[in-house]
């Protein structure tokens, strides 16, 4: 018997092309949270899914309390106490919280001892009682649908507690939190190790390994590189074992060289479709070699002065110049065709025609001009030649080039594509919006670096991001956002960490 | 175990001719054309009869095959072209099926607009008395602009209230339905046989009873049209940039107007366009096939039509090969019937199986991808 309760031998599994996980052996202790660290692509999730009884292992052995078991399906998973909190929440959206914890477990009672029906009221007080425990606080009458991402996330930890999991397995909990639910979220995570639950946490970012995990294993390429004990281990440390070299977190730039101005929003309003304000009296400037940033929790209207700057979304008062052109009322055509490149935040639905060839894709927004296409013909070949061009230039990887399907790229693929689209039409402004969601370290640095070659070219830049550290990284200056207002406007050198959170908060301002 | 082991190649011979992707777009709606008469097949034997030969008598009625005798004036070629006229209503609706979805809009109102465009061709033209040349191109173009300006308000109404086109399309049909049912019992109808009086032979779309090597035969003028158009659609939206901009919206909205394509607009003339292919549809069937229109009555092409569109792919030329095979079958069940003693219903049962396999294109699709990876799995593990 050895001390571990979940034990992973030699582990090999092989995908068409790939091997995605390469002779791994963990073990993790009970009650300790254990982190696996790695880019996108390194295993970790494939790692898990063998975990978590979706795939089974081409080679090696797992074993669950000593024992040797083959876990065949997330049932036998879930019977063996193992639970998997997933990156994409699996909820019926018009169901309730307890609906859909009890789906597939449902409490059955029989009314007179005859007609079953299941026991609702039953489960709303156990499933409330569980929230309470584990610091969760949901009401579970409540539909998914009315729940922010966060309380979805929550419902998901529920549904593996109420199933009795011993093990929970994290799937990039992170990936779609903003920074207070994050803190959040890792209390929670220490809460239920202090009750006695064994955690795994998939994820590549670090400090938040540094801040809960106990121990961690690093993969790369689908092997084991590491196994670190977190306290004694550098954030740095842990990053050049997962990108395989030295990373440079801090991005080294010249001071900006700013020239004249690119774009000036003056007293821009915006009202979201049920008639709020989301963008209250906005007014800023961007000159051309300046990064400008706003940084904001999620939804306090960032998206939106983006979305309106693009003309995605309708202005309800106040006016936007280009180069000193009014384009508060210019078609999205007219925008690009003047001069605004924009990375949108929702790759995936807006950013992207999913089921477009990767060509078509990079000339989405130059499709209809020479030498694409000539009086309204398109030409194939000049598409396959744009295509292997940018491919080439920006490095971006696909299983079939150019013919490659876009939804089977990955995530990093993907957004260099946009990238790689948006740089080329050599625009004065650039709109990133959340450029490195979801997207390896490796790739964020490379697309800070763009950024700010960009910018180095003359390019005015508006950054919109949720990542603080994103932001003091990068921006020249720094424009905090709360609940629709401009807090405040300041070069990013006078600003603090703390005082643009303060900001963020609402709970300073000018 | 060797038994299982057989039952698997079996599997796999079936599907591996399947499995290039290539070549998905054609295998697969043969596949499921395949299945479908099987399953046929089975049918006919259960009322005892032989399968086999209600197929050969099936293409004979069609034209597709000689029949042992024929009646005076007639050929296998006199019933071939009756096939191809026949078929030609049920190519232009098919291909504005096919164009709607292509913008990811679904036009169920094919049967209103046909009837639209061909009561209005009917009674501006088919009454007028004009000459032959002028009257035939002016029941082509009424037909496009009645049925084009009817989609038209269908994608408007999208457009501009967000309706979806199936709830308007489907109350655009019953309005055309009644509204002119009303016109024609008040003003055209032919008292003996119940329906609008008969449009004059100059303005009809296939010419009757033409005599040639003394045979006489219907010709279609509108088929070779139907030709010329589907190839022209496919140019159109394979190859220009009115035809990218249509498929952009139709897979994804909100990428197309982020990329600086006007949603609205296209989503209005993809309808057009797609009206427009009904109202050819329309004036084929009522100016061309028919002579006359039935009051009261939708005609049930419009519906056929979209699985139609749905077996061949929503690809222009896909979509000439499956009307093709329909009109077949409904053409040659009649023969059928009467040689094979087998009732005209299971001519329909067979129509009926087709579209339902047809719709099942994107099981059998996912059927061959789940095998390919179980496969290179399999070849994996063994190496």
């Amino acid at each position: 018997m050895s001390d571990y309760i979940v034990e992973m031998k030699h582990i090999t599994k092989r995908f068409p092309g790939i091997v995605a996980n390469d002779d791994v052996s963990i073990g993790i202790k009970k009650g300790e949270i254990f982190a696996l660290l790695g880019e996108n692509g390194a295993g970790k999730s494939t790692l898990m899914s063998i975990l978590g009884g979706m795939y089974e292992p081409d080679e090696g052995e797992v074993y669950i309390r000593g024992k040797k078991v083959q876990i065949s399906s997330p049932n036998h998973a879930a019977k063996l106490n193992i639970g998997m909190v997933h990156q994409h929440f699996k909820l019926v959206s018009d169901y309730t919280i307890t609906e859909n914890i009890i789906l597939g477990v449902e409490p059955i009672k029989k009314f007179a001892g005859l007609f079953p029906y299941v026991d609702i009221r039953n489960a709303n007080r156990k499933i409330e009682e569980l929230s309470k425990n584990f610091g969760l606080e949901v009401d579970p009458t409540k539909k998914i649908a009315d729940l922010t991402v966060s309380m979805q996330q929550r419902v998901e930890i529920l549904k593996v507690l109420y199933r009795e999991a011993e093990i929970l397995i994290f799937d990039e909990p992170t990936a779609v939190l903003t920074p207070q639910e994050i803190d959040f979220l890792l209390g929670i995570i220490e809460g239920l190790r202090n009750g006695g639950k064994t955690i795994i946490l998939i994820t590549h970012k670090l400090e938040e390994i540094k801040k809960v995990a106990d121990r961690c294993a690093v993969l790369n390429k689908g092997k084991l590189v590491g196994m670190l004990d977190v306290k004694e281990t550098s954030t740095k440390q842990m990053a050049q074992l997962m990108v395989g070299r030295e990373v440079n977190f801090e991005s080294d730039k010249a001071p900006a060289v700013m020239k004249e101005e690119v774009l000036k929003v003056e007293h821009l309003t915006v009202k979201n479709e049920d008639g709020f304000e989301v963008v209250k009296d906005v007014s800023f400037t961007i000159h051309s070699g300046e990064i400008f940033a706003i940084a904001g929790v999620a939804d306090n209207g960032q998206v939106e002065i983006a979305d309106a700057i693009a003309g995605l979304t309708k202005v309800n008062g106040g006016k936007i110049f280009l180069e000193g052109k009014d384009i508060t009322n210019e078609s999205i055509r007219n925008r690009t065709e003047m001069g605004i490149s924009y990375i949108p935040e929702d790759r995936q639905s807006f950013g992207l025609v999913l089921d477009f060839e990767l060509s078509t894709n990079l000339a989405l927004k130059q499709y209809y001009r020479e030498p694409l296409s000539s009086k309204g013909v398109l030409n194939k070949e000049e598409f396959e030649q744009f295509g292997s061009k940018l491919i080439d230039k920006y490095d971006i990887r696909s299983g079939q080039g150019t013919k490659t399907q876009v939804r089977s790229m990955s995530g990093g693929n993907q957004q260099k594509a946009i990238i790689a689209r948006e740089i080329e039409l050599q625009s004065p402004l650039m709109i990133f919006v959340q450029p490195t969601r979801g997207v390896d370290i490796g790739a964020i640095e490379n697309i800070h670096k763009m950024m700010i070659h960009e910018r180095d070219q003359g390019k005015a830049i508006l950054l919109i991001s949720l990542e603080l550290d994103e932001i003091m990284n990068v921006a020249d200056t720094i424009g905090v956002i709360y609940n629709g207002r401009l807090q405040k406007i300041a070069s990013s050198e006078s600003l603090t960490t703390n005082e643009v959170g303060e900001y963020m908060m609402g709970a300073k301002h000018e | 175990m060797s038994k299982d082991k057989k039952i698997k190649s079996l599997r796999y011979n079936l599907i591996r001719p399947m499995s290039n992707e290539k070549w998905q777009p054609i295998s697969i709606p043969i596949v499921s054309i395949l299945i479908s008469f099987i399953a046929a097949a089975i049918v006919i034997l259960l009322i005892g009869k032989n399968p086999l030969q209600a197929f050969y008598n099936l293409f004979q009625g069609a034209g597709i095959l000689p029949k042992p005798s024929y009646a005076g004036y007639k050929s296998m070629l006199t019933d071939f072209l009756s096939l191809l006229n026949a078929m030609t209503p049920l190519v232009f609706a098919s291909l504005a099926v096919a164009v709607a979805f292509k913008a990811g809009l679904f036009n169920i109102g094919v049967s209103g607009q046909m009837l639209v465009s061909g009561f209005l061709a009917t009674i501006v033209v088919g009454y007028s008395g004009l000459d032959a040349i002028i009257a035939k191109p002016l029941v082509l173009v009424i037909g496009m602009v009645a049925g084009g300006l009817m989609g038209g308000l269908v994608g408007w109404l999208k457009y501009k209230f967000n309706i979806n086109e199936v709830v308007s399309t489907i109350m655009l049909n019953y309005i055309a339905q009644y509204v002119i049912s009303f016109f024609i019992q008040m003003y055209y109808i032919d008292p003996v046989s119940r329906q609008s009086k008969y449009i004059s032979e100059a303005a009809r779309l296939t010419l009757v009873n033409v005599e040639i090597a003394n045979l006489k035969m219907d010709i279609p003028l509108g088929f070779i049209l139907a030709i010329i158009i589907a190839i022209l659609l496919k140019f159109v939206m394979d190859k220009t940039v009115v035809g990218f901009e249509i498929k952009a919206v139709g897979s994804n909205r909100n990428a197309a107007k982020y990329a600086g394509i006007n949603v609205g607009r296209n989503t209005v003339l993809a309808m057009v366009i797609s009206g427009g292919l009904a109202g050819l549809a329309g004036v084929t069937y009522y100016l061309g096939y028919f002579s006359s229109i039935q009051p009261k009555v939708l005609s049930s092409i419009g519906f056929d039509s979209i699985a139609v569109s749905l077996l061949g792919n929503s690809h222009p030329i896909g979509v000439i090969f499956s009307s093709f095979l329909i009109s077949i079958i409904d053409q040659g069940s009649t023969y059928m019937s009467s040689q094979a003693g087998i009732r005209q219903e299971i001519s329909s049962v067979i129509i009926g199986l087709i579209l339902l396999f047809s719709a099942c294109g994107a099981y059998l699709k996912h059927k061959v991808s789940r095998l390919k990876e179980k496969e290179v799995d399999q070849k994996e593990s063994e190496s």
